[in-house]
C-alpha cells in the first residue's frame, strides 16, 4: 500500500460514507472507490468497518464466508462489517489467472489468506496506535469487538478513534496473524449476513436495480443457434403501447419500452427474420453419431502415464463401456438481467455478475470505453451456477441505452434463458479398464470426444488436445498409476459455459460409474473395490469410509431398497456420496442422500451443510431428467415444464457430513454435484440389473 | 383506474387490461420483493395472497384483483417479522435467495389454514414453488418450527384473555 493511498484513506476517512448512489434500492451493496487501509477493508473515524469484497453472493454464503476471515482476523463481529463491492475489476480482486470472476468454487479458498493478511495489517497498525497513546507495549493488547483493549487492565478504544493515528503508520507485508487458539468464529456455525433482507424481500438482485428514467428491454433472439438478424419490421409494433426503440443487437433485437411486460408483447409480435446457417437441421442424434464417430480410430491424446496400452493388453480380464451425456442448461431462478445507463463518455452498469473482467472485456469491444468509463454495480445474484459469468447481456443493455437514450433494464424471459444456450457441453466417453489377477484395476484407457468446455474463454489454451477443464476429475484419478486419456475435440454452434462442477460433472459420472462395473467384474463390493486402490489416497478413503459409516453400508437394507456409492475429487475437496432408493413403478424414487466432504476445513460448517444440501438436489434432477436436446438447430427445452429442478415433495432426506484431514482449503459450491450422477446410476444397477450409460436417467425409461 | 388493496393500503392504477399483477407491483408500483421466474405459474417466485389465498401472479390479470385485498412479501409481516420468516432467518434458509418470497407466502397461506403442518400437507402447498438451489430441507424445517412458534403464541393469548377473565 503506497502512502499517497494512505493519505486519501485519511482525508476521506468520513467523507466516503457520503456516496450517492442515484437509484440504490435499501442495502444495496455498492461500492465506493476510495481505498484503506488497504484494498478489502475500509475502517471510518465514527468506527464503521466496511469489507470490499473480490466475489459476489450468489446463495453460496461466501460474503459471510468472507467476512468471516476478516472479522477474526481483524477483531470484530463479522456481522457488524458492512459489505460492498469493488466498482470495477482491479489487481487487488481478481484470481491468480488474471481476472476478477465469481467461480471455480474459489470464493473461500482464494481468498483465505489475502483477506486474513489484510484484516491482520489493520488490526496491527491498530494496536500500534494504541500502544503508542497510552505508552503500553503493543504485546500488552489485543483487538476484540471492533475495539483495542488492554489484555490484563481496563484501557479501552474503539477503532474509529484510532483510524487517524493508525493511518499514518506504515503497514506490513508481512503481519503477524493470530494463533490457532484464536480463531473463534471461522470453523464455527455463522448466521449469514444476507438472510434478513432475503426473507422479507428486501435484498436487491439483477431484476430488482431500479435507475430513475429506466426503461425496460425484452429480446427477441434467433431460434437457431448461429442465425443473424436477415431484417426486421419495425412498423409491425408500432401501435404497441410504450415502445420506445427497437435495438439491433447480435443474433437478436432488444424492445424498448416502458414496462417489461409491454417490451414482451411487442417482442413477441414483432416480424423479424434470421438468416438461414448450415446449422438449420442440426440435431442431438447427428451430435451424438459425431461424437461417437470421433472415437473411431486414433484420438489425439492428452496425457500417457506407467504402461497404460501394454498392461491393457496383458490383463486378465479387461471391461470397456461408452457413457454419453446432454447438454444442460442453468435455469438460474433469476433470469439473465442487466441494467446499463450508456453515455457519450462513460458507462453505468447494475448486474448480477460473476465476471466482472469478461462484462470489462465486453464494455471495451462494445463501447471502446477503457475499464475507468465503466462503473459496475454488482447486485446480488439469484443464481449463477456458472451462467452469469459472460457478457452478452451486458451487450443486450449497453446497446439499447445508447440507442434509447436513457439507462434501460433488459430482462430474459424464461424461454429466452433456457433456449438460447451457454450450455454444459455434452460428451461421450469410451472407458476401458483391465483387472489383475487379484482383481485389483491393472490400468486405464479414456476415451472423451466432445466439445473443449475452454474453447468459451480466451485465456484458456488448449495443450495436448484439449484444455484443463475438459479432463478435470479424470488427469487425476486415484485409481491407476497406468492411464492414458485422449480427447477429440467437436465444433458446436451453441455458445458452452461453465455449469457447476461442469466437466467434473460429465467425467465423475463416467470415471465412478464405470468403477462400478469394474467391481463387478472383480467380483467385489464397490465401497470394498474403492478402498483396494485408495491405499496412497487418504482423503478418498476417509470420505468414503465416513459414508459408509453414516449409510450403514455394511448392513443389509429393507427389502425392495438399493444403494449405490461414488467418490470425486475436484475443485480441491474429496466428496463421496450413498445414495439410497427404492423403485416404484418402475421409477427411482431417491429417499436418502449421505454426504461426506473433505474441503480441508469448513470455515462456515453451516454453509458447508447448505452447499451439499443443495448439491445433491440438484444434481439430482440433472442426473434423472435435465438435457436440451437439439432439433432443427434449436434447443428443444422452454420452461420449468419440460426442463424442471425437483420439488419439494422429490426431495430426499440428505445427511452431512465434513472430514478434516488436514489438507489445504479446497471449494465447496461444486464439489457436491459430481459424485451424485454415478452414485444415482449405481444404486440403479444394483436395482434393475442395468447400467445407465446415458444421461439422464429418465430418457432409458421412456 | 383500477381500484384494490395493496397490504392493507387502498390504492388505484392505470394499467394495460390483461397485464399481470406481477408487472404492476414490479413496475409500476416499484414494490420488488415478488420475483419474475416463469411467467407460467410453473415456478411459484412471484406468489402473492389475494384475500388470503396464494396465487401466481404473473398470470393473474390485474383486473382481477379489482376490489380485492393483496398481500406481498412487503406486508405479510405487518409491519414486523411474521413468524415464518423470523423461523426462515433463524433456519437459515435462503441461498440465492430468489425464490423465497414465494416460498414463505406460500407457507403463510398453509399456516393459515392449517396450524400443525406435517409432511404430506407441507408437500402438497409447497411443490408449486421451486427453488433450484435446493432449500428444501430447511424450507420443511422453518415451516414447522413457525407453526410451533404460531401455537404458542395463540396459547399465550388464550392464558392471558383467561388472566383476565379470572
Amino acid at each position: 500500500m503506497s502512502s499517497l493511498n494512505r493519505r486519501q484513506f485519511m482525508q476521506t476517512g468520513g467523507a466516503v460514507a457520503l456516496t450517492v448512489v442515484i437509484g440504490a434500492p435499501p442495502r444495496a451493496a455498492y461500492a465506493d472507490d476510495a481505498a484503506g487501509p488497504n484494498a478489502y477493508l475500509r475502517i471510518e473515524a465514527d468506527g464503521r468497518i466496511t469489507a470490499i469484497l473480490p466475489t459476489s453472493e450468489m446463495g453460496q454464503g461466501t460474503h459471510t464466508g468472507q467476512l468471516m476471515i476478516l472479522g477474526e482476523e481483524l477483531g470484530v463481529d463479522p456481522a457488524a462489517i458492512r459489505v460492498e463491492m469493488p466498482l470495477r475489476p482491479s489487481d487487488p480482486y481478481r484470481l491468480s489467472f488474471g481476472q476478477m470472476r465469481s467461480v471455480g468454487s474459489f470464493g473461500i479458498r482464494s481468498w483465505y489468506e489475502p483477506l486474513r493478511k489484510a484484516a491482520a495489517q489493520a488490526r496491527t497498525v491498530l494496536l500500534a496506535a494504541a500502544s503508542e497513546r497510552w505508552g503500553i507495549p503493543a504485546n500488552e493488547l489485543t483487538a476484540l469487538d471492533g475495539h483495542v483493549v488492554q489484555k490484563n487492565g481496563d484501557r479501552r478504544l474503539g477503532f474509529g478513534e484510532l483510524v487517524e493515528a493508525a493511518a499514518a503508520l506504515p503497514l506490513s507485508d508481512d503481519p503477524p496473524l493470530r494463533p490457532d487458539s484464536e480463531r473463534h468464529i471461522t470453523g464455527h456455525p455463522v448466521p449469514r449476513v444476507d438472510t434478513p433482507a432475503k426473507v422479507d424481500g428486501t435484498a436487491v438482485f439483477g431484476t430488482d436495480v431500479d435507475v430513475p428514467g429506466m426503461l425496460h428491454g425484452a429480446v427477441r433472439m434467433s431460434p437457431v443457434f448461429g442465425a443473424e438478424v436477415a431484417g426486421f419490421d419495425e412498423d409491425s409494433v408500432a401501435g404497441f403501447p410504450g415502445v420506445a426503440a427497437v435495438v439491433p443487437v447480435p443474433n437478436g433485437v432488444v424492445v424498448v419500452a416502458d414496462t417489461w411486460w409491454r417490451a414482451k408483447r411487442a417482442a413477441d409480435a414483432l416480424d423479424i427474420r434470421f438468416t438461414d446457417t448450415a446449422n438449420d437441421s442440426l440435431s442431438s442424434v447427428e451430435l451424438s453419431k459425431a461424437m461417437l464417430d470421433g472415437l473411431a480410430g486414433e484420438v489425439p491424446p492428452v496425457m500417457r502415464r506407467g504402461e497404460a496400452a501394454a498392461r491393457l493388453r496383458d490383463s486378465a480380464k479387461t471391461v470397456e463401456a461408452t457413457y454419453e451425456v446432454p447438454f444442460l442448461t442453468h435455469v438460474c431462478m433469476e433470469p439473465l438481467v442487466c441494467t446499463a445507463h450508456t453515455r457519450e463518455d462513460d458507462v453505468e452498469l447494475w448486474m448480477p455478475t460473476q465476471g466482472h473482467d469478461i462484462v470489462r472485456m465486453t464494455v471495451e469491444r462494445v463501447l471502446g470505453f477503457a475499464n475507468e468509463r465503466m462503473t459496475l454495480h454488482t447486485t446480488y445474484l439469484g443464481g449463477g451456477f456458472g451462467r452469469k459469468t459472460h457478457g452478452e447481456i451486458a451487450e443486450q443493455a449497453m446497446l439499447a441505452s445508447r440507442a434509447a437514450g436513457r439507462p434501460v433494464k433488459v430482462m430474459w424471459a424464461r424461454e429466452d434463458d433456457v433456449q438460447q444456450g451457454y450450455y454444459r457441453p455434452i460428451m461421450t466417453a469410451r472407458l476401458r479398464g483391465g483387472l489383475d489377477a487379484d482383481g485389483r484395476i491393472a490400468a486405464m484407457h479414456i476415451q472423451l470426444s466432445g466439445p473443449q468446455m475452454g474453447q468459451t474463454f480466451e485465456h484458456v489454451t488448449v495443450r495436448n488436445n484439449t484444455d484443463f477443464f475438459s479432463v478435470a476429475s479424470l488427469v487425476d484419478q486415484p485409481y491407476t498409476e497406468h492411464f492414458a486419456l485422449d480427447h477429440r475435440h467437436l465444433d458446436v454452434p451453441m455458445p458452452l459455459s461453465p455449469w457447476r462442477a461442469v466437466s467434473s460433472s460429465q467425467n465423475g459420472y463416467f470415471l465412478e460409474a464405470f468403477l462400478d462395473e469394474l467391481a463387478e467384474a472383480a467380483g467385489q463390493d464397490p465401497v470394498e473395490f474403492r478402498r483396494a486402490h485408495y491405499a496412497s489416497h487418504p482423503r478418498h478413503l476417509a470420505v468414503l469410509d465416513r459414508v459408509a459409516a453414516m449409510s450403514k453400508w455394511e448392513q443389509p437394507l429393507p427389502e425392495g431398497h438399493h444403494r449405490g456409492v461414488a467418490v470425486v475429487a475436484s475443485y480441491g475437496s474429496v466428496v463421496a456420496q450413498a445414495v439410497t432408493l427404492r423403485m416404484e413403478g418402475g421409477k427411482p424414487v431417491v429417499q436418502q442422500v449421505h454426504v461426506a466432504i473433505d474441503c480441508g476445513r469448513a470455515i462456515n460448517p453451516d454453509s458447508v451443510e447448505a452447499q451439499m444440501q443443495g448439491s445433491v438436489i440438484e444434481g439430482l434432477a440433472a442426473a434423472l431428467r435435465h438435457e436440451v436436446p437439439i432439433a432443427d438447430g434449436r434447443a428443444q427445452r422452454r420452461n420449468f415444464d419440460d426442463y424442471a429442478p425437483l420439488r419439494i415433495d422429490e426431495a430426499p432426506a440428505i445427511a452431512v457430513e465434513v472430514v478434516e484431514t488436514g489438507a489445504p482449503l479446497g471449494g465447496v459450491g461444486e464439489p457436491g454435484i459430481p459424485p451424485l450422477a454415478p452414485a444415482l446410476v449405481n444404486a440403479l444397477f444394483s436395482a434393475t440389473g442395468k447400467r445407465v450409460r446415458r444421461l439422464p436417467v429418465a430418457e432409458q425409461q421412456s | 383506474m383500477l381500484e384494490f388493496t395493496l397490504n392493507r393500503r387502498t390504492l388505484s392504477v392505470a394499467a394495460d387490461p390483461g397485464t399481470p399483477l406481477l408487472w404492476v407491483l414490479r413496475d409500476t408500483l416499484k414494490l420488488y420483493g415478488t420475483k419474475y421466474g416463469c411467467g407460467r405459474a410453473l415456478c411459484g417466485a412471484c406468489t402473492v395472497h389475494v384475500d388470503g389465498a396464494p396465487v401466481r401472479a404473473c398470470v393473474l390479470p390485474i383486473e382481477s384483483v379489482a376490489g380485492r385485498s393483496v398481500t406481498t412479501i412487503e406486508g405479510i409481516g405487518n409491519g414486523e417479522l411474521h413468524p415464518l420468516q423470523a423461523a426462515w432467518i433463524d433456519a437459515d434458509v435462503p441461498q440465492c435467495g430468489y425464490c423465497q418470497s414465494g416460498q414463505i407466502m406460500s407457507a403463510a397461506a398453509l399456516l393459515a389454514t392449517n396450524a400443525n403442518p406435517g409432511d404430506a400437507d407441507i408437500d402438497t402447498a409447497m411443490r408449486g414453488n421451486l427453488c433450484r438451489c435446493g432449500t428444501y430441507d430447511r424450507i420443511r424445517r422453518a415451516i414447522k418450527d413457525a407453526s410451533v412458534r404460531l401455537r404458542d403464541d395463540a396459547a399465550a393469548a388464550l392464558d392471558e384473555t383467561g388472566e383476565t377473565g379470572a
